[in-house]
């Protein structure tokens, strides 16, 4: 059977043990220590309030400070960058106060007197900070008009910024959870998730960030290897479809990295049984979650791997994944929960608590999952077609280095 | 169905280069030899009956199947390119297997081809070996078992005895024969010996054309009167090399007799007019084809 026999090309590869290798030192070393003790209640955790006029006050505060000081701070791309802006773009962020708060140029400029003021290094820039203790919001500004003009703010300041509309809720509308509520958490934590669920949401934060990344070495590995052995011609020359020979190896690659996770994750449940007991947790849930939680991660990777290779010689396809895969991980290093969209490759929800937040992106959190596991089947319709093309000779694929390649040096 | 290959006014081009110019050529059942110089257009015009290169223009039916079926095509054809290898951590018999699987045969009847391939390529007792323990010869071998695993009409070998010694080029080229009892084997070679010792139907080519097609006593019988031999004296050899295709040397003392091509009898001191062997055939209609054709000096 073939599938069993791109199982065992797959498992006999060192890439293949390699994979194996970070994915145990990956739950050994983040995972396992994290949940070595019964977690008790989250007394000093925090919620996201959601509450408008709590968020318009926070993010309108903060944006007259970086207008005061002319820093502000943004993470475009995930890298730290303190912006100062020229005067004209100041001025269109003195517009955007002017609208959100309703005073005047002159009012705004006169917030600098009553401000506190304090010294600033940041290791690149010295500069002059400023502490507003409050400020008005225009009496006719509406929420979604406030997002418009962040939108615009956040352009204007070249991009990941804390005014960031989808982002605007996680920075400025954080609050200490009370007692009540910490103990709410918990019983959230023991009773809706039965320990389990809320492990394996923790179990599958970990796992996603390493699995968005490492298949698309195995499926590299793989789809490079008849290059490699210079066994190409033998295989082209087969009967076999490009459809069943491309579609097998992609599930022969999606099954055989599927299983040191499945390890994990039993090895998860026996920490869970040893630390909390059998009776009170669900075994289910430590694997039906991080099932469909992280199967799409690897089916992604290892299609985009496999498509990347046929297409580009070299090592092109782990650059691009890991170009996919690197970005958005700095670009919501922040925000490790309650920030799934319908498009997050690595969701993250990195607590045992929180379920509701949760549960408010499960909608997000079905689609991208389901999302991801359309996208991989495109993907691997498209190796089929580059397959097929090479395999008639109708195309070599791209070099993008030596004597042939896009991105050789001239002399 | 018909037992044959037709190739009709077939070009190829990579890219802006044309490799292939006006092939016309019908090969029946039996042993096929495709000869020509490296770069001759050899193994282009194998892969593009293999269905692994797209042809410009032309036509070509292997057994009735138009080369644009692929599937079909390679149903019915073995392939072994000039240059392969395998899974070096396969085993002989296993990678045999796999590649039974992808040519679509049950996995029981597999096993069985496979032990039976491996008896007739005399690697049964290495069938447990990893491909990395293999020489070239019996890498060679194991090539053409893969190549007849699915029993094709078409066996198509490129270079097969290139880095063989004269032992194991001597049983690849019987192992051949015997594949050639019922099927169409095409042999693509720059060796004549192989030519020779195993086809009688031939072609030849040279910068993409079809030289010359018949058999080889047709080529043989062309350059009878044109192939001579001299006994000179050793310090003359260069300047012989110069003027003449030279075949062959046999150095015996000071004197040496070499074997040369020539139109017509050589200026040399008594020239003996010889019966031709297939490689001084080969050379001469290379040479009355216009060919630009060394005289073995380097």
């Amino acid at each position: 059977m073939l599938f069993l026999k791109e199982c065992k090309k797959v498992i006999f590869s060192l890439t293949f043990w390699i994979y194996c290798l970070i994915v145990v030192l990956d739950f050994t070393s983040q995972y396992y220590p994290d949940c070595r003790k019964a977690a008790s209640p989250p007394y000093d955790g925090y919620k996201l309030s959601e509450d408008h006029g709590r968020i318009m006050e926070g993010a309108v505060k903060s944006l007259a400070e970086g207008y005061l000081a002319n820093r502000y701070i943004c993470y475009p791309l995930g890298f730290y960058k303190a912006v100062k802006l020229n005067e004209k773009e100041r001025g269109q962020i003195e517009e955007c106060l002017e609208e959100l708060t309703g005073l005047s140029a002159a009012e705004i400029s006169a917030l600098d007197e009553s401000a506190e003021k304090y010294g600033v290094y940041d290791g690149l820039h010295e500069y002059t900070g400023y502490t507003i203790e409050s400020i008005p919001l225009s009496d006719t500004l509406t929420y979604e008009r406030f997002t418009e003009l962040m939108g615009k703010v956040d352009d204007t300041l070249g991009g990941g910024s804390d005014f960031k509309p989808d982002d605007l809720v996680f920075h400025f509308s954080k609050e200490t959870l009370t007692k009540e509520e910490a103990l709410k958490e918990y019983a959230d934590f023991t009773d809706k998730d039965r320990i389990t669920g809320a492990l394996a949401r923790l179990f599958s934060d970990y796992a996603g960030i390493t699995l968005g990344i490492l298949p698309v070495f195995v499926a590299a590995a793989l789809t490079a290897a008849d290059r490699k052995r210079r066994m190409t011609e033998l295989v082209y020359s087969r009967r076999i479809s490009s459809f069943r020979l491309i579609f097998t190896r992609f599930a022969a690659l999606t099954v055989t990295m599927f299983v040191p996770v499945l390890l994990t994750m039993a090895a998860a449940l026996i920490q869970a049984v040893r630390i909390y007991g059998g009776s009170n947790i669900s075994y289910a849930a430590m694997f039906t979650v991080p099932s469909f939680w992280l199967i799409p991660n690897i089916m992604e990777a290892a299609a985009a791997g496999m498509l990347l290779t046929e297409l580009i010689s070299g090592g092109a396809a782990i650059l691009v994944q890991f170009v996919l895969w690197f970005i958005p991980l700095l670009k919501d290093s922040g925000m490790l929960w309650g920030n799934i969209s319908r498009f997050t490759l690595i969701c993250r929800h990195n607590s045992l608590f929180y379920r509701e937040q949760f549960i408010t992106h499960m909608g997000a959190f079905v689609f991208s999952r389901i999302f991801y596991i359309l996208i991989s089947l495109i993907l691997v319709l498209l190796t089929v077609l580059v397959y097929e093309l090479k395999r008639g000779g109708r195309f070599n694929g791209v070099r993008l280095f030596g004597e042939s390649g896009i991105l050789r040096r001239k002399a | 169905m018909s037992d044959n290959i037709i190739i009709k006014g077939v070009n190829k081009s990579y890219g802006k280069k044309q490799v292939l110019f006006d092939i016309d050529l019908t090969i029946e059942k039996g042993m096929f030899g495709l000869l020509g110089r490296n770069g001759a257009g050899k193994t282009t015009l194998m892969k593009t009956l293999a269905a692994l290169h797209k042809k410009n223009s032309g036509e070509i039916t292997v057994c009735g199947v138009p080369i644009e079926n692929a599937a079909e095509i390679r149903a019915m054809t073995g392939y072994l390119p000039q240059e392969f290898s395998m899974y070096p951590s396969m085993r002989t018999d296993e990678v045999l297997c796999y590649l039974g699987t992808l040519s679509g045969i049950p996995s029981r009847e597999c096993k069985k081809r496979v032990t039976s391939l491996l008896r007739r390529v005399d690697l049964i007792e290495h069938r447990h070996k990893k491909i990395k323990e293999l020489s070239g010869g019996m890498k060679r071998r194991l090539g053409i078992a893969q190549a007849i695993l699915h029993d094709p009409k078409v066996l198509i070998v490129d270079e097969p005895t290139a880095g063989l010694d004269p032992e194991e080029r001597i049983r690849f080229r019987n192992l051949m024969c015997e594949l050639a009892e019922d099927r169409i084997v095409l042999l693509s070679t720059h060796i004549v010996g192989d030519i020779e010792a195993t086809c009688e139907q031939i072609a030849i080519m040279d910068s993409g054309k079809i030289l010359w097609r018949g058999t080889v006593s047709e080529l043989l019988k062309e350059a009878e009167g044109h192939i001579y031999t001299v006994n000179v004296a050793k310090r003359f050899l260069p300047q012989i090399k110069k003027e003449y295709i030279v075949t062959g040397m046999l150095a015996q003392n000071e004197y040496i007799t070499v074997r040369i091509v020539s139109d017509a009898e050589p200026d040399l001191p008594n020239p003996v007019q010889t019966a031709p062997d297939l490689e001084g055939a080969y050379m001469y209609c290379l040479r009355s084809r216009g060919c630009d054709v060394c005289g073995g000096d380097e």
